[in-house]
């Protein structure tokens, strides 16, 4: 199988691999929260610290996970901060309620504000603690574990298996994909550069169609050795990929308790006790020069859809 | 004694098909039997097991005609989880029934089904796979597994209720011969409990008669024709009729001119007591002159000249393969799964290139040709037809190689109806793909690659998954395009049938090696090329050692013998 | 076989053979999305995995397609290493639903049924579907999850779509054109001479 690929199909020999799947489902979704609801580097950068330290107790190959790093900072980072210098300069007043203007070019169209660059600051520690989280949650779960411990989180067990059987076909499938794609080029079809794109894409439907059939073709057999063995005869299903909870379990499942019930209290303190005015917090604003911004002046749509309003 | 299965004036009809798909069955089948279920591909005999184990008809719709008890239940009013209770079903597809992870959770699967508590399940699923040997392999992926461990798998998974009858449904379909021989005394084993009955459907007859079964019933036409002993029924005609394929042994003596009466033990090899007649006259056939088969003087068309591969630079693949395949030869590429096949094959098309060493066709590097170039000259056809028809209509699909290449309208039809008339599928060029049996898609495969008039011809198991019938089929079909046009055949495959009749050279490969590059008979009667390459010693061989002969000569003298009746046939 | 009501044909009839197909549409979709890329430039790629939520839509109908596309992302962000971003995750189940909605218009492709008719309204679907899903849904969840600049945001979730909607009109619908050829139910199959 390609080493780009992440996944364990065999859970590994370190703490976190041991810990049953719900454990780690439970902790990836609290973490997963936590990152999405807070825009407070002094919460992200904690949260992007655990995922970081947990990688990193899992002594993984390091190669993918750099490679893919540096993939998802070229192409996320780099190139949407480009963008966003072109397109939104004034995203740092939008999001931090103040503007203090470092640089403007000669025509007066494009500057760069210090809250612009802590908001690109604050979102880059973001999207690495969240980027850092699932890598994380990918290296130390099992599909089965994935399968089981959402399971157990209360999602149906028919949408679980879902899961696990997609994972237990991919490789095959992709194999078969492989396989169709050297015969179709056998024959001459054009998959590469040297057709024009239209064709190209075209003639990636002689590709697809015997995929999908031979891959569809295979329903009614797994079906049928899923029925003869009882599946979906009962509303619930235990699991064997999903052992009794450990001692380290149970601390694991408390301290994430502990991080959810923070998560809240921060929440709550922070957007109803004694709200900021501004989405994302920065030590050098004070809170009484914040200026609140509408959405019709942030996103360029609506200004022009105004503006055509108004003529 | 109750009979555990009891079909009474049973009769079906699936929703989809106008007529029936089983006619009168009457059918007793005692606990502790064990009995084989015999019969061509649209016999009945695999609806006859679903109707056992109720995919008949909780997933399979139709019209349940008279009655059919299991274990006390009639099936009509019972449900698939009430029959899987008693009922264990092995299906032929080892890989689409391992849907789980790892083999631990797929013999689990059942018992997670049944919300078994995962502390009486664990020890339950240690328990069951040391039943079929796997108990070292638990946290096994299934990637990781043979087509024979996946199948011990699949048996252990069947366990989780205490079934009383086993159906093993075409049990040898996906394995090498030497796993089918493992799977064949594992069914023996599981056999010996007194308790448990156990139902094998197969077309396979010599690989399923390798351990004794107590009836055998013969399917035919949605019928039961037979049901008699093993021995009886090889005595009979109706093996030919019901298109079975007989022991090779047997057909061994009917040449020598043997009579079937008199011998006992008919059934096993091993135990058959030749009456003195029968042994000399088997003796005089095989020591008696015979034409020797002619060699293949023609120039070389593929030459591998110390050709090694890796994938990373460290690891070998294949290392240092020699060796020459003139034109118009038929060569059967052999070896277990891994053992270097499939890349050889790879090499050749074009798909990976050589590390080290040079390929050449016609005597020319091929390294310079990309590889749709390469594949104007040779053609891969797949082992699963379904991987490569992409048009509706067989006739676009013969044409589509052409029509890639924007050959002219003219152009494209007048090479494929020449194409579809030598593949003897003229009649039904404007037919919908989807609308053939298997064999004949196989065909189209072959018609669609013979559009660009190739040298050579790769065939990948192109008898797999097919019956006697199928199989002498396509046989033929390939057989006449290697002597009318001339193309070199090369066939991928474990199948010594087809080694034996069809192919005039061997190429084997163990462990990345080549091995053996020889004739057939001498391959086959090389012991340690067959131990090494998996490959099972065929009853001709066992034969020849029963008859204290030498075996080289005796599979040489059959397949001279065959050669001259198929000769004679053509000249008739 | 009695017609099905709006209901059903929208959440689709989930027996065992619809799990294992979504299942096996869901790991196309992540086997497609990491290898089924078609070359544009250097560094762009057209991904074939949004005409999988097509295939099941049309199979097994828009629900269905919706779980496919919804795990087959999950799935093809887990195994290719890329992160998880649910912004495009949900982007992408709502897409698939639309997409996927062929049987609910009497596109019965199973049944061989599929015609220009069909086609266009399926365009009319691919077009706002992906329209709703990365023109407002993708955008509003990529701000509020991952406090994306709208503006950004808007433009590449354009750019996104319309190359999903390219490779959806280009190859699905002669793809769809075949499968309903070859699902065609074969009565009087004559030889000719």
């Amino acid at each position: 199988m390609n080493n780009r690929f992440v996944i364990n199909y065999t859970p590994g020999p370190t703490f976190l691999h041991q810990l049953s799947g719900f454990t780690k489902v439970f902790l990836f979704i609290v973490v997963t929260v936590a990152i999405i609801a807070t825009y407070d580097v002094r919460i992200l950068w904690p949260l992007c610290i655990i995922s970081i330290a947990e990688i990193v107790s899992m002594k993984p190959n390091w190669k993918p996970i750099i490679f893919m790093f540096l993939f998802t900072f070229f192409t996320v980072t780099i190139i949407g901060n480009i963008m966003l210098f072109v397109v939104s300069p004034d995203a740092g007043l939008n999001n931090v309620g103040t503007e203090t203007i470092l640089w403007t070019s000669a025509s007066g169209r494009f500057y760069i504000s210090k809250e612009w660059l802590w908001y690109i600051y604050v979102v880059w520690v973001k999207r690495t603690a969240s980027f850092a989280s699932v890598m994380a949650f990918a290296l130390m779960t099992t599909p089965s574990e994935f399968a089981s411990g959402l399971n157990k989180c209360g999602l149906p067990y028919k949408v679980c298996t879902i899961i696990s059987l997609a994972y237990r076909t991919i490789p095959d499938i992709a194999n078969d994909f492989v396989d169709i794609r050297n015969s179709m080029m056998m024959r001459g079809v054009e998959l590469g550069k040297k057709a024009p794109l239209g064709k190209r894409l075209k003639n990636h439907v002689t590709l697809l169609v015997p995929l999908i059939m031979s891959s569809f073709g295979k329903v009614g057999n797994i079906a049928n050795a899923m029925d003869l063995r009882g599946y979906g005869k009962n509303k619930k299903r235990t699991w064997y990929a999903e052992h009794e909870p450990t001692k380290y379990d149970r601390i694991v499942r408390g301290i994430t308790i502990a991080l959810g019930i923070a998560t809240i209290v921060y929440i709550l303190w922070a957007r109803i006790i004694d709200p900021w005015p501004a989405k994302i917090w920065a030590p050098f604003v004070d809170k009484s020069a914040i200026q609140q911004i509408s959405l019709e002046e942030s996103f360029f749509l609506f200004r022009w859809l105004k503006g055509l309003f108004n003529k | 004694m109750e009979p555990i299965i009891s079909f009474k004036n049973f009769g079906f009809k699936y929703k989809t098909q106008s007529s029936p798909t089983l006619f009168d069955i009457n059918l007793d089948i005692y606990p502790g039997q064990k009995v084989l279920i015999l019969g061509a591909s649209g016999s009945g005999k695999s609806t006859l097991c679903n109707c056992i184990n109720g995919l008949i008809p909780f997933s399979f719709e139709g019209e349940i005609t008279g009655s059919l008890t299991v274990a006390g239940k009639e099936t009509k009013k019972s449900s698939i989880f009430e029959l899987s209770k008693d009922v264990g079903t092995v299906l032929q597809d080892s890989d689409a029934q391992f849907v789980g992870l790892s083999v631990g959770e797929d013999i689990a699967f059942a018992m997670e089904n049944i919300c078994m508590p995962r502390s009486e399940m664990a020890p339950l699923v240690m328990k069951n796979a040391s039943l079929v040997g796997m108990q070292d392999f638990i946290d096994h992926v299934p990637f990781e597994l043979s087509g024979g461990q996946k199948q011990k798998v699949a048996i252990a998974g069947v366990f989780a209720n205490d079934v009383r009858v086993l159906i093993f449904d075409e049990p040898l379909a996906a394995l090498d011969p030497q796993m089918g021989m493992t799977a064949v005394s594992l069914i023996d084993d599981l056999a010996k409990d007194d308790e448990r009955t156990i139902l094998i459907i197969e077309h396979r007859l010599e690989d399923v008669l390798y351990r004794p079964v107590d009836r055998i019933i013969l399917m035919g036409g949605g019928r039961i024709v037979a049901d008699m002993t093993p021995d009886d029924l090889l005595k009979s005609t109706l093996l030919k009729e019901h298109g079975i394929r007989e022991p090779l042994y047997i057909t061994a003596m009917k040449y020598a001119g043997c009579s079937l009466e008199g011998n006992r033990n008919l059934c096993s090899l091993e135990d058959l007591e030749f009456s003195p007649e029968n042994e000399n006259k088997l003796k005089t056939f095989f020591t008696s002159d015979y034409k020797p088969l002619p060699e293949n003087q023609n120039e070389p068309i593929i030459e591998f000249d110390h050709v090694s591969f890796s994938y990373d630079g460290k690891q070998k693949v294949l290392s240092d393969i020699d060796f020459t395949i003139r034109k118009g030869e038929r060569i059967a590429i052999i070896g277990k799964n891994g053992a270097g096949k499939s890349t050889a094959a790879k090499l050749l098309c074009g798909l990976i290139r050589p590390s080290e060493g040079e390929i050449r066709l016609g005597g020319k590097d091929i390294h310079p040709l990309t590889v749709k170039e390469i594949g104007e000259r040779v053609s891969y056809v797949m082992q699963n037809p379904n991987q490569m028809l992409v048009k509706d209509i067989i006739k676009d699909e013969v044409g589509l190689a052409l029509q890639i290449r924007g050959r002219s309208a003219e152009e494209i039809k007048n090479t494929t109806e020449k194409v579809l008339k030598a593949c003897n599928l003229f009649k039904m060029r404007n037919w919908p793909v989807d609308a053939i049996s298997y064999g004949q898609k196989k065909r189209v495969t072959v018609a669609s690659m013979m559009a660009l008039e190739p040298e050579i011809l790769v065939l990948d198991e192109p008898t797999a998954g097919q019956d006697f019938r199928s199989y002498t089929d396509i046989m033929n079909f390939v057989n006449a395009l290697n002597q009318e046009y001339g193309i070199t055949i090369l066939f991928i495959t474990h199948d010594m049938h087809l080694a034996i009749e069809n192919t005039e050279r061997a190429i084997v490969f163990a462990d990345g090696q080549l091995i053996a590059a020889d004739r057939v008979c001498s391959v086959l009667a090389n012991e340690q090329v067959i131990a090494r390459a998996s490959l099972k010693q065929t009853s001709l061989y066992r034969l020849a050692l029963k008859l204290q002969l030498d075996p080289e000569s005796t599979i040489e003298r059959f397949i001279s013998y065959e050669a001259e009746l198929k000769g004679g046939e053509i000249d008739e | 076989m009695a017609e099905k009501s709006l209901g059903q044909k929208l959440l689709g009839t989930w027996n065992t053979k619809t799990i294992v197909a979504v299942a096996i549409g869901a790991a196309l979709f992540g086997v497609l999305m990491v290898y089924g890329g078609v070359p544009v430039t250097t560094n762009t790629n057209l991904t074939t995995a949004m005409i999988i939520p097509v295939v099941v839509g049309a199979f097994f109908g828009p629900l269905p397609a919706l779980v496919a596309a919804g795990v087959g992302n999950v799935i093809a962000d887990l195994i290719g290493g890329w992160g998880m971003w649910f912004d495009w995750s949900i982007g992408n189940g709502i897409a698939a639903f639309f997409v996927g909605l062929l049987p609910v218009y009497g596109a019965y492709v199973t049944e061989g049924v599929f015609n220009w008719k069909h086609a266009i309204i399926y365009a009319l679907c691919v077009i706002v579907g992906n329209g709703l899903a990365f023109g407002v849904v993708t955008p509003i969840f990529t701000t509020l999850f991952y406090g994306g600049d709208l503006n950004v945001t808007f433009i590449q979730a354009i750019a996104g779509s319309l190359s999903n909607i390219a490779v959806e009109l280009i190859v699905g619908i002669p793809l769809m054109f075949i499968l309903a050829a070859r699902s065609k139910s074969r009565t009087n199959l004559k030889e000719e001479e």
